[in-house]
């Protein structure tokens, strides 16, 4: 079907192809630029709930429970050392009493943590690869041999809830896709029938003369197919800048929640993929338009 | 009747002849309107040549739209080189399409093509090579007397000159059946011998003509060819020749 993109001159000049002209291209261009936009937005979903999943659910935390700071303090030396000797676990990291102060300081004031209020010591775990909930329940009793009250939390459960709420919108992404691929394959379906409305009388003639539906499709295909790759030029061109304007923004976000959400390599692949989806996807729709259509008449 | 055709060598040898159109009670209808064409039966052979005359709203433009194949019979039989058109599969008319030239009354060119591209469409359609189709466009240019107007627009030309482009159209593919609705209507009575002439060169090349007019002096113009006419719908030819063509009961003599 893309070899009936190149017909010779005089084929052409059947059905004058006034590019630019028409809105055609420009709903195109506005189509694929919200296509864009929303495929760049899903796959950015995506690759931050790869990234952020995988990365969360290698984490755990230890907490030492204990009230008297010189037994805790031994106590997640303790801990320390027992995980370190673990083979499945890639990283152990002690949180500074300092740090674990700062966090609650917002919450409970200064000064009055450790004199009023014993808090936790904290010990970031990072598995070498995803652990099972049979792992950590092992993981918790071989640490209570040497710090009883220990709680081992992990990432993931309490991340959860946000990564349902991506993965909600990831799925909210494909749907809009899909809805705009929709809406596309229906303005080339309206501007190919009201193209064949202008053209009906030459279409009768090559009819009449013997011209196959075929060729007859060939010659709207061509002109739909060049509207499409003009509004595709155009949709990608400017769904480009604001992908990197918007990129730019992100970078600048301090790490955290959003620190996977990047637009990944890969995705400008897909997007420049998508505008010749789209011009293969309008020709075949003014294909099948128009044979449908010529079907009505002997 | 049997005794009204003479035995010739030559009906002898058209009798053997596949015919190239062959209507049998052929009726059509618009619609749920009242027939068109009634109980028209008849049968061209290879090489013959036809006027079609009638009064205005007789159906003679309704029988050349069944000849070129623009509608199909809503009743009867209609047979085309042979192959019955009415079972005929919609995706084979095309190939019997570029057998049959046409010229219509509104001549019905393209207006955005020059007129050498609209003379070369049907060689174009059909598939033939662009160094293959200048030198016969150019010819048919020269000899409607074109030539300097191959690059103008159909909008650009006289109504005599649109005709003749349309008449260059439909013969440049040396079609086997050639169907003119009215095609000397718009030229000056030299150029309509001229065209006739073109006609009747290419019957005698064996192109079938069949010509709907109402200008029946145009009968004494081609030797040898007959006439057919229509009268509300209902087809009564002079002759008779042309409803029970001598054909089997002829042989059998």
């Amino acid at each position: 079907m893309l070899l009936d993109f190149a017909l010779p001159e005089h084929d052409r000049k059947l059905i004058p192809e006034g590019r630019l002209s028409g809105p055609m291209p420009w709903v195109i261009a506005i189509m694929l630029f919200l296509t864009l936009l929303v495929a760049a937005a899903g796959l950015t979903l995506a690759e931050a709930a790869r990234q952020g999943g995988q990365d969360l659910a290698r984490h755990v935390t230890v907490q030492i429970i204990e009230a008297d700071p010189a037994q805790r303090a031994a106590q997640r030396a303790a801990v320390t050392r027992a995980l370190r000797k673990l083979d499945s676990i890639a990283e152990v990291k002690p949180v500074p009493d300092a740090d674990v102060r700062a966090l609650l300081e917002p919450w409970l004031g200064t000064g009055v943590i450790d004199a009023d209020v014993p808090v936790p010591a904290l010990v970031d775990v990072r598995f070498g690869s995803v652990p099972t909930a049979e792992t950590i329940t092992r993981l918790q009793s071989t640490l209570r041999s040497v710090a009883p009250n220990i709680r081992v939390d992990s990432h993931s459960s309490w991340m959860a809830p946000f990564f349902e709420l991506m993965r909600a919108l990831l799925w909210l992404a494909a749907a809009m896709f899909l809805l705009l691929l929709v809406a596309t394959s229906a303005v080339v379906i309206l501007a190919v029938r009201s193209t064949l409305n202008t053209h009906r009388e030459t279409i009768e003639i090559m009819h009449m003369m013997g011209g196959t539906d075929v060729q007859a499709a060939r010659l709207f295909q061509r002109r739909v197919a060049l509207d499409a790759l003009l509004g595709g030029i155009v949709g990608f061109i400017v769904a480009a800048v604001v992908i990197m304007t918007v990129g730019d923004r992100f970078a600048a976000v301090e790490p955290g929640l959003l620190s996977g959400a990047h637009f990944p390599y890969y995705g400008w692949a897909i997007l420049a993929f998508i505008p010749l989806a789209v011009m293969a996807l309008a020709m075949l729709m003014a294909r099948m338009t128009v044979i449908s259509a010529l079907k009505r008449i002997i | 009747m049997n005794s009204l055709c003479p035995v010739t060598p030559f009906v002898a040898f058209v009798a053997l002849m596949q015919s190239v159109v062959e209507f049998d009670n052929v009726g059509l209808r618009y619609g749920a309107g009242v027939e068109t064409l009634t109980d028209i039966s008849f049968t061209l052979y290879p090489g013959s040549f036809h006027f079609l005359t009638g009064a205005s709203g007789a159906g003679k433009t309704s029988l050349l739209k069944l000849l070129y194949l623009a509608h199909r019979p809503s009743r009867g039989a209609m047979r085309m080189f042979g192959h019955d058109t009415i079972t005929l599969p919609r995706d084979r008319l095309p190939g019997f399409r570029r057998r049959i030239g046409v010229v219509f009354q509104d001549f019905r060119l393209v207006v955005h093509l020059s007129t050498f591209d609209n003379i070369a469409l049907p060689l174009r359609i059909a598939g033939v090579q662009e160094k293959d189709l200048r030198g016969p466009v150019t010819e048919m240019l020269a000899w409607i007397g074109l030539t300097e107007r191959a690059d103008a627009r159909p909008a650009t030309l006289s109504g005599g000159e649109q005709q003749r482009g349309a008449i260059a159209r439909a013969v440049i593919g040396r079609p086997e059946l050639l169907v003119a609705d009215e095609p000397t209507g718009n030229v000056d009575p030299e150029m309509a011998r001229r065209l006739l002439q073109l006609f009747a060169a290419l019957n005698k090349l064996g192109t079938t003509v069949v010509v709907a007019t109402h200008d029946i002096h145009l009968l004494q113009e081609i030797e040898g060819a007959q006439m057919m006419r229509l009268d509300k719908g209902r087809l009564s030819d002079p002759t008779g020749s042309l409803r029970h063509p001598p054909r089997p009961l002829v042989l059998d003599n």
